[in-house]
Formats: C-alpha cells, structure tokens, sequence
C-alpha cells in the first residue's frame, strides 16, 4: 500500500521519467559514436589497400607472387584477402577462390563479395576491396574486413550500459527520497492545517530554509492566513458590535412593554407604552435593514443596471431633497456643479451615497455652519465633493469611521445607527470609483470617479 | 368544496383568533353587497391570519391560500380585485404565479412580499408594471396603505385642473390657490401636492412618498419626507383654515376634504 503509493508520488515518476530520458539519450549517443568510428575506420582500411595496391603494382612475375604470400602471411588474423587472376579468370595466387563478380577495375574502395579460400573450405566474405588490371593483362583484387568496427562498438556499448544501470538505479533511490521527503512534507502542512480547521487561528505551515518552491508556497498560505485571521477577528468584533447596537432598544421596548402592563390603567398609559415599544423595535429593525442593504450592495455583482449618469443632475437633485432640513438646521446648503459631467453607474445607487454624505454632513454641522457640494473635473476624474464645516474627522478617526456601526464617542446622542458610510463605501467600490476622507477643520469626502473605472 | 383549490374565505364576521386555516369555510357576507376580495397567498400561518385580520377589519373579503399552485388555481377561480402573494412559496413561487396570471391576460393588481435580500431587478420590475412589492418585516399599515393605492390607480384624465374641496391645483400654469388664495409653492412642493391631489383621503406612507415623487429607492437617516411635507403643509393650510393634510401616527400622512 505504502509502495504503490511511494510510486504514484509525483517525485517519485518525475525520477523515473528522467532515468527514462538518460536512457533515450544514452543509445542514440551509442549509436552516433558507432557510425562515426564505422566510417573512421573504414576510410582508414580503405586507405591502407589502396597504399598496398600500388605498392603491388609496380612488381612483377615472382616479385609479385612472392610479395602477395607474404602480405596475406603476415595477416595473422585472417582479415586480408588478395587474388592474382589471369585474364580467363583462373586463378595465379591468393586467398580469393575466383574473380568476385561485382569487382571494379581502378574504382576507389567498394563493398565487394567474395568468397575466400581457407583451409575449412570456401567462405563467402563481404569486404572492402579495390582491382586493378596490370600491363601483362593479369588482375589483382585486394579486400580488408574492416572488424576492428565490431570490437570497439561492444567495449563503448559495455560502458554504456553499465553507466546507465548505475543511473536508473541512482534515480530510483533518488526518487524514493524525494517521494519520502515531500510526503513528509505534506503530512505535516495536513497535520498543521487540521489544526487550523479545528478553530486554531494562529497555527502557520512550517516554512525551510533555501527558499525552495515548497517553502515559498507555504509562506504565501501564511500570508493569507494572516490576513484570514485579522479578518475573522475583524468580523467577530462587529458581530459583538451589531449584537449590542441591536440589543440596546430592543432592552428599551422589552421594559416599556413590561412597564405598560404592569402600570397601565387606561388605554391611553397602554398606547404610550406601545408606542415606545414599537419605535424601538422599529430602531432594531432599521439596523437590521441597513446591514442587510449593506449586504445586498456588497454581494451584487450586477452592473446591468448600469447606464450614464449625469453628476451635474445628481448633485442638483441630492441638494433639492436635502435643502429644507438644512434650512431648518440654520445650516447654509450650497451646490456649485458648473461642468455637465456624467459617469457609468447606478443612478439609485449613487444618488443614495451622496445623500448619505449630505445627509452626514448636515448632522453634523453646528448650526450657523455651511455645507458645499460640489462637481468638480480632476485628473482623468470626475469628483463630487461633499464638505462641511463641522467638527471634522480627525487623522486617527479616518479609517475607523468605515468600520461598521463605528461612531465617535462624541456622537453617541446624534441618531443614526452608524452605517451610513459602509454604505456609501460599499457603493463606491461597487463601481470601482474612490472614496476619500479628508481630516479638518470641517470635513471634506469625495467620491473620485475614473473615466475608465474598473467597475 | 374542494380543499386544494380554494383558499379560506374571511369576512368581516370572522373573530380576529378565528381558525382561519381548518379548511374552507363559508360566511354568509354582511355588510356592503360588493366587497373588495383580496387574495392572500402566503405560507406562513400566523403572518398570513395578522394580515388576513387587519384587512377584514378593514371591510375586507379575504381569501387565503398557503401554497403556489393551489394560490394561482383559487386566483384564476374567484376573480379577487387584488392580490397579495409572498415571493417565497411551496409549490410555485410567487413571481411565476404572477407571471402565469399575466400571460392568461389577467391584469389583477398584485402586491409581492419579499425578502430583503431577495429584492432584484425582477421584483423592481414590478412596480413598473403597475404592480407594487413589500420588504418584509413591514408595518402593517403600510400593507394597508399600499393595497388601497393598488386599488385606488388614479385614472388618466385629460383634466388640466386637479381640485380636493376648495384646494385647486392647476399643471399646466403651475399653480396653486386654496379658495382666492394663491399658494406659492416650489417645483418639488407643486410635485408633492399633485401627487396626494390625485390621491385624495388615500393613507400615503412615506416610503411611498419617496418612490413615486422622489423616485428614490431607499429610506434615508433623516425623516425627509416629514420636513418637505411640513412644508407643503404650512402653505396650504393657512392659521384660520381647517387642516387637509392630516398625519397619521407612524404610518404616513392623508389629503382630506375638511368635514
């Protein structure tokens, strides 16, 4: 079980695979050394009977004879074959039985095929051989077997194959380690991640030293798990967040109802009584219904709804909607949209994100103060900018006040359930535009809209 | 009676803890020879016998059935005036009744309850058709409030002047004038009043103040719609005139002829 499955591990095939390769390549290089000592060789031999045939050539009658038992004498292994024929074909002297019949006359070296007089008997022989037809009319055929080739081809090939038995034998034991190696590896990062299955946030993958691919990986899991656990903290403090903020005037409608009817003695004690109790179910719920909107937004990958929306309009009518609580605030409401500008979005949505800062704004300005929206052309941008000249959020405030159900301290008696700008961020990632806060005096928010946003 | 096909009836003789769900009962009707029917499927018992309750109490005939397909079979059988279905059914969900209703050439007004989260551009779709929804959890009177406009559709007139007791509203000059006295009103107070003038003694609730004359889609932090209509308010109901445009405790405000 282990064993079948030490070979199905993918260090394990990838050794094998190489040994595999290294054995495809050690052949053809065989193979390509074999032909080219063949040719080496055979030039060689050629050569040599050439040399031998002009030698030959220039002797006669007994010279001749006599010099042609000696060269096949001194042949001690039989590799030399040599005929003197008449030119009816008989034989004079040599080792070759009759005239070969595919023998060239004065051609360079060729492959000729005898048949080669031993003391055995005739032995057909095929070899390189060259002829030549001397001035008394006689012919005289030299032949080498070129075996040296055969010999050398079996020594190279002996040190080959034992070289590569000792490689696939190497890559087998090498691949058995890796596979060994990397299933421990892998126990262990199963070991550690069960461990963070079963609640514990702060276990991390073991990381090695080389930074080896295996520890790179490792190091980008930690680095989501990081993130992971700073979010799931994140997460589990706004659920306390939102269980509290729900709570509270659920506590104050459960203790009207309980004090109604307990002392109520008319219908009219019995209707207040309700009456508290229901708005401040209706806070509850209007919690509830932000978080879930809130929701809604974040999830909706929809931008099918999206068309041009003209800014200018948008402003103008926010600033409409919003004009007669600022006028009974004291609070001096001012839109300057000069520019026709228009971006692609969600009209709903984004008229409800500019409301949401208006109406912030307007919250939190003393009376006496002012509030500008205005449209204004950047960089490659178009922004609407809502500033006030209220108490403004200060630097360390900035990133906290996205947070959910966050609000300042100081703002604890303003109503409102501290979602308002979750929202417009949500919204204003939904289009891929920019949300900006600025610190005071006063505050200033933009919402920074790309001509090509990414949305 | 079949039990499958026909929803429980409810008049205004029901007790308001009556068992509304054991089958199908028949009232004798008291009180108006027509009755406005409506049509309730939805399947949870207890939100369906509050709604069933208010609304007999209200000089209703309600009908009730719990699951989609014996809902679209009772809406085809008795012809109710207007309908109320929960999008979330067994059986058939809410949006395919209407959608089967529709391709029947059925034209009953309906109002879909929905799940917040489950509002998409198909349940916007319906106000454009004339149809309304509701995000539960709802207040009940804004359940009320919307079903009386969904029977109440103004029709379209050629009438240049709109006219509510001595208040005279005239589009085409843009003005307005409460007996001899002329009323000078903003562009989105004229808007404002145009709309409850063709709505008269109709409950407008604010959430429907924001929808039909702001086309604003969502409920702001601030009570908008109180201030603009103390606005409107202060101008057409001067200190020695008797109140039209009267406040109804948490639910909205009405336009009424004075007594």
């Amino acid at each position: 079980m282990i064993g079948a499955d030490l070979v199905r591990a993918a260090p394990f095939r990838l050794a094998l695979t190489l040994a595999a390769a290294l054995a495809v390549t050690v052949v053809a290089l065989f193979g390509f050394v074999y032909w080219k000592t063949d040719d080496y060789l055979t030039a060689r031999s050629d050569q040599m009977i050439m040399t031998q045939l002009n030698v030959l050539s220039l002797l006669h009658d007994q010279r001749l004879l006599d010099a042609i038992d000696e060269h096949l004498r001194q042949d001690a292994r039989g590799v030399q074959f040599a005929g003197l024929f008449r030119p009816d074909g008989s034989r004079i002297t040599g080792n070759i039985a009759k005239v070969p019949a595919d023998v060239k006359a004065g051609a360079p070296a060729h492959r000729v095929e005898i048949m080669a007089a031993r003391h055995a008997g005739l032995e057909h022989q095929v070899v390189q051989g060259v002829a030549r037809q001397l001035p008394d009319g006689v012919l005289l055929v030299l032949g080498r077997h070129v075996d040296e080739t055969s010999g050398i081809a079996h020594v190279i090939g002996q040190a080959l194959a034992l070289g590569l038995v000792l490689a696939l034998a190497l890559s087998l034991v090498i691949g058995t380690l890796a596979s060994l190696r990397a299933r421990k590896r892998v126990e262990e990062v199963n070991r550690r991640v069960q461990r963070i299955v079963a609640g514990d946030l702060r276990e991390r993958l073991p990381l090695h030293a080389g930074g080896e691919v295996f520890s790179k990986l490792a190091a980008i899991v930690n680095g989501m798990l990081d993130e992971m656990e700073t979010m799931i903290h994140a997460l589990a403090g706004v659920g306390n967040d939102i269980a509290h903020d729900v709570r509270t005037p659920l506590t104050r409608a459960r203790l009207a109802l309980e004090r109604g009817r307990a002392n109520a003695t008319t219908l009219e004690q019995l209707q207040t009584a309700t009456d508290k109790a229901i708005a401040g179910i209706d806070q509850s719920l209007t919690i509830v219904t932000a978080l879930l909107r809130l929701a809604e937004i974040e999830n909706s990958r929809r931008s099918a709804g999206f068309g041009a929306v003209a800014l200018d309009e948008l402003v103008r009518e926010v600033c409409d909607l919003y004009e007669p609580i600022a006028e009974n605030k004291e609070v001096a409401l001012k839109v300057k949209a000069a520019p026709k500008l228009s971006v692609h979005g969600d009209r709903d949505l984004l008229i409800e994100a500019v409301a949401n800062l208006v109406d912030n704004a307007i919250k939190f300005t003393p009376t006496g103060g002012r509030v500008d929206i205005e449209l204004v052309r950047g960089d490659g941008e178009s922004i609407v900018r809502v500033s006030d000249t209220g108490r403004g959020i200060s630097e360390s405030e900035r990133d906290a006040v996205l947070r959910r159900f966050y609000r300042s301290q100081k703002d604890r008696n303003t109503p409102g359930v501290g979602l308002g700008l979750n929202l417009v961020a949500a919204i204003v990632k939904l289009h891929g535009f920019r949300l900006a806060i600025f610190p005071g005096p006063g505050c200033r928010v933009e919402i920074a809209c790309p001509d090509q946003a990414t949305a | 009676m079949t039990t499958a096909a026909t929803g429980t009836k409810l008049t205004a003789a029901v007790p308001r803890r009556g068992p509304v769900n054991n089958g199908a009962l028949e009232f004798p009707a008291v009180g108006k020879p027509l009755m406005t029917k409506i049509l309730l499927i939805e399947d949870d018992g207890e939100t369906a016998e509050e709604i069933a309750a208010e609304l007999v109490e209200r000089g209703f005939d309600v009908e009730w059935s719990a699951d989609g397909i014996a809902g679209l079979d009772t809406a085809r059988s008795s012809h109710p005036d207007v309908m109320i279905v929960d999008r979330m059914l067994p059986g058939m969900d809410g949006l395919s009744i209407i959608e089967t209703l529709r391709q029947e050439q059925v034209r009953t007004p309906v109002l879909v309850l929905s799940a917040l989260g489950a509002v998409d551009d198909r349940v916007r779709g319906l106000r454009a058709g004339g149809d309304d929804y509701l995000t539960k959890p709802f207040a009940i009177l804004e359940l009320v409030a919307r079903i009386e406009a969904l029977l109440r559709r103004p029709v379209e007139t050629r009438e240049t002047k709109l006219r509510v007791g001595s208040l005279e509203l005239d589009l085409i000059e843009r003005s307005a004038k409460r007996g001899d006295r002329v009323i000078d009103l903003l562009p989105r107070e004229f808007r404002l009043l145009e709309y409850m003038m063709q709505r008269p003694d109709q409950l407008l609730t604010r959430a429907m103040l924001l929808e039909e004359v702001w086309n604003y889609k969502f409920v702001p932090a601030t009570n908008l719609v109180d201030v603009h209509m103390g606005r409107v308010r202060h101008k057409v109901d001067g200190p020695d005139e008797l109140p039209m445009i009267h406040n109804v405790r948490g639910a909205g405000f009405v336009l009424r002829t004075p007594a």
